[in-house]
């Protein structure tokens, strides 16, 4: 875990990921997430990584940014699995709604394109 | 499909971690298991065994699917979907009409900041009254339920009857369902009133924050006085000259009330009430300005609202039937696939299209928080007036459009991944009082917080399948 979460100064951390396993919409879904807590800004910091950087904000001097920091690591890789998964069933979730409410007169056909 | 035909399809599902132990997964279709870790691992990188009951259970519920049912797995999946939004059919149906906003109590906290009993200038005139019901009945749905509201309506008595008479004329035309609620603090109830609301089979809905104490810690007449008992005398008339007992209570939580949930539920039993709804305050009106010593945080919300839920199903258990009604709303969209046709929790949001209120001078809000907002200055949400635009620029306006474009989970941040997205809806109006934007900011919402955690413990229980509570569960959303 310290490989990827550097302290930058007081109430700043880093988290580098490796873009090879997340992808820029899973990253930006946990990063929402934790918008209540940090000011959160998203780059890239060479042509294999992203960097996620954590500024706690003003009034949450309380809070752990460490711990935030984790919980975003878990996180990102949950987003990550749900968009993995979104891939996998394609587009069966669009002929759901459809079918509900002007069904398909070839839904086999509409499955397998 | 480009999967391995001796495998299986992996349908869409959302889901999250419930506890160290279970993951959660939930379909559109409102379908839900829990899964052990190990065999989360296990479905996602396909090494469920076909022949497991696990994998049976999943295929039942359509969180899975063999490759040669995917077509009849779609039509299950659509068919129950189409059911769960079976409300966007029909068009607005609640509509609230702002009788005056005068009122004889003065709660501290009143979300619409209420005029003195001698404001005659905030009534509504039988003239706009007439008019608000004619745009009703250009409403398309077949259902209309007509809700007085106030200030105090029955201050007001005399616009009730008029619009009451009024759209029993109307409907001999439109021969729609037509149903009147007077939402009232009781206080001013009589007889003749009573007789009216007997020969117009009006319903009525009433407030009660528990007993003497409890109740006139906020719920104080103007004069300053208790209002207690007015309103058990009242009661005690309306429950014997009604001829259908349809009175129902709405209680608010507030510091006062909130560590003694068990009493003010004692209170609802004792008093004949059927159930009672456990409702958190809400940041409009006198509730904002004096937040600092009524409200409290969400979180305490929470485990207090579980705290009380315990109880009433303790209750229940022992024979006695009662019934937690926002637990019974949220438990039919689990554990059915009929849609509740509840306003204030859908997707998109219902402020509009499923509900719409008229302020007592004829103006149209699409919901009661966002006239309440009005009263706080902020007319963002005003759709028109019934004197100055016709139905259709009202209601195929520009806010009800950016409503509805706005308030879909499917396409809101926070809300899209939710495990509990079927079950969920919108709040734009609460969204837009927090953070000036109708999608809202699902990290710091109280509205989320809320319902995640109340979902969270409605789950637990589901999960833990005790017998007797799930005999409970049921029958609240089997009458």
């Amino acid at each position: 875990m310290k490989e990827i979460i550097v302290q930058i100064e007081e109430n700043k951390l880093l988290i580098e990921l490796k873009k090879q396993f997340y992808e820029k919409e899973a990253v930006f879904a946990a990063a929402y997430k934790f918008t209540n807590l940090c000011s959160i800004i998203i780059e890239p910091t060479d042509d294999y990584s992203i960097g996620v950087y954590f500024q706690l904000l003003k009034d949450n001097d309380k809070v752990d940014l460490e711990k935030i920091a984790k919980d975003f690591c878990n996180e990102v890789l949950d987003q990550q699995v749900r968009l993995d998964l979104e891939k996998r069933y394609g587009n069966i979730k669009n002929l759901i709604v459809q079918q509900a409410f002007n069904p398909i007169k070839n839904l086999k056909d509409s499955i397998n394109e | 499909m480009n999967e391995n035909k001796s495998k299986y399809i992996v349908m869409p599902f959302n889901f999250k971690l419930f506890d160290n132990e279970h993951v959660l997964l939930v379909n559109d279709a409102g379908d839900y298991y829990f899964l052990k870790t190990s065999d989360f691992d296990n479905l996602i990188n396909y090494k469920l065994d076909k022949r497991s009951a696990i994998y049976q259970d999943l295929n039942s519920r359509q969180l899975v699917s063999d490759y040669n049912d995917i077509d009849l797995s779609i039509e299950l999946l659509s068919t129950k979907y189409r059911s769960i939004k079976s409300f966007l059919r029909n068009f607005t149906s609640l509509h609230m009409m702002v009788i005056t906003l005068r009122c004889n109590h003065k709660c501290r906290y009143c979300q619409v900041t209420s005029e003195v009993e001698e404001a005659y200038k905030y009534d509504m005139s039988p003239e706009t009254a007439r008019r608000v019901v004619d745009y009703i009945f250009y409403s398309p749905s077949h259902n209309i339920k007509i809700e007085f509201q106030g200030g105090e309506p029955l201050l007001n008595w005399s616009t009730i009857v008029s619009t009451v008479d009024y759209a029993e004329v109307l409907n001999k035309k439109y021969k729609k369902n037509l149903e009147f609620v007077i939402c009232t603090n009781l206080t001013l109830l009589d007889e003749e009133k009573i007789n009216f609301i007997n020969n117009h089979n009006i319903a009525i809905s009433t407030s009660l924050d528990g007993n003497k104490f409890l109740h006139d810690k906020n719920r104080i007449l103007r004069n300053g006085k208790s209002s207690y008992d007015l309103f058990i005398e009242k009661l005690e008339l309306a429950r014997k000259m009604l001829t259908r007992n349809r009175i129902s209570a709405l209680m608010t939580t507030t510091i006062d009330n909130i560590d003694k949930l068990n009493i003010v539920i004692d209170e609802y039993i004792k008093l004949g009430f059927d159930g009672i709804f456990l409702r958190a305050l809400n940041p409009y009106g006198l509730a904002s300005k004096y937040v600092n010593d009524i409200g409290y945080p969400i979180e305490k919300f929470i485990s207090a609202f579980e705290e009380a839920l315990n109880y009433i199903i303790e209750i229940n258990i022992k024979g006695k039937r009662f019934i937690e009604y926002y637990t019974a709303l949220l438990l039919k969209r689990i554990l059915t696939p009929f849609g509740t046709g509840f306003v204030d929790l859908q997707s998109p949001s219902g402020a509009g299209i499923a509900g719409v209120i008229y302020d007592f001078n004829g103006d149209i809000y699409p919901a009661d928080e966002a006239r309440m907002l009005a009263r706080m200055g902020d007319k963002h949400f005003l759709m028109g007036n019934v004197f100055k635009d016709n139905y259709i620029d009202i209601f195929n306006g520009e806010v009800i459009s950016d409503i509805v474009k706005k308030s879909c989970l499917d396409a809101m941040p926070g809300c899209a991944t939710c495990v509990y997205k079927t079950y969920c809806g919108a709040d734009p109006i609460r969204n837009y009082l927090e953070t000036k934007d109708i999608v809202g900011h699902r990290p710091s919402s109280n509205f989320c917080k809320k319902h995640m955690g109340l979902f969270d413990i409605i789950l637990n229980k589901l999960k833990n399948n005790k017998e007797e509570e799930m005999n409970v569960f049921w029958s609240w959303i089997s009458y």
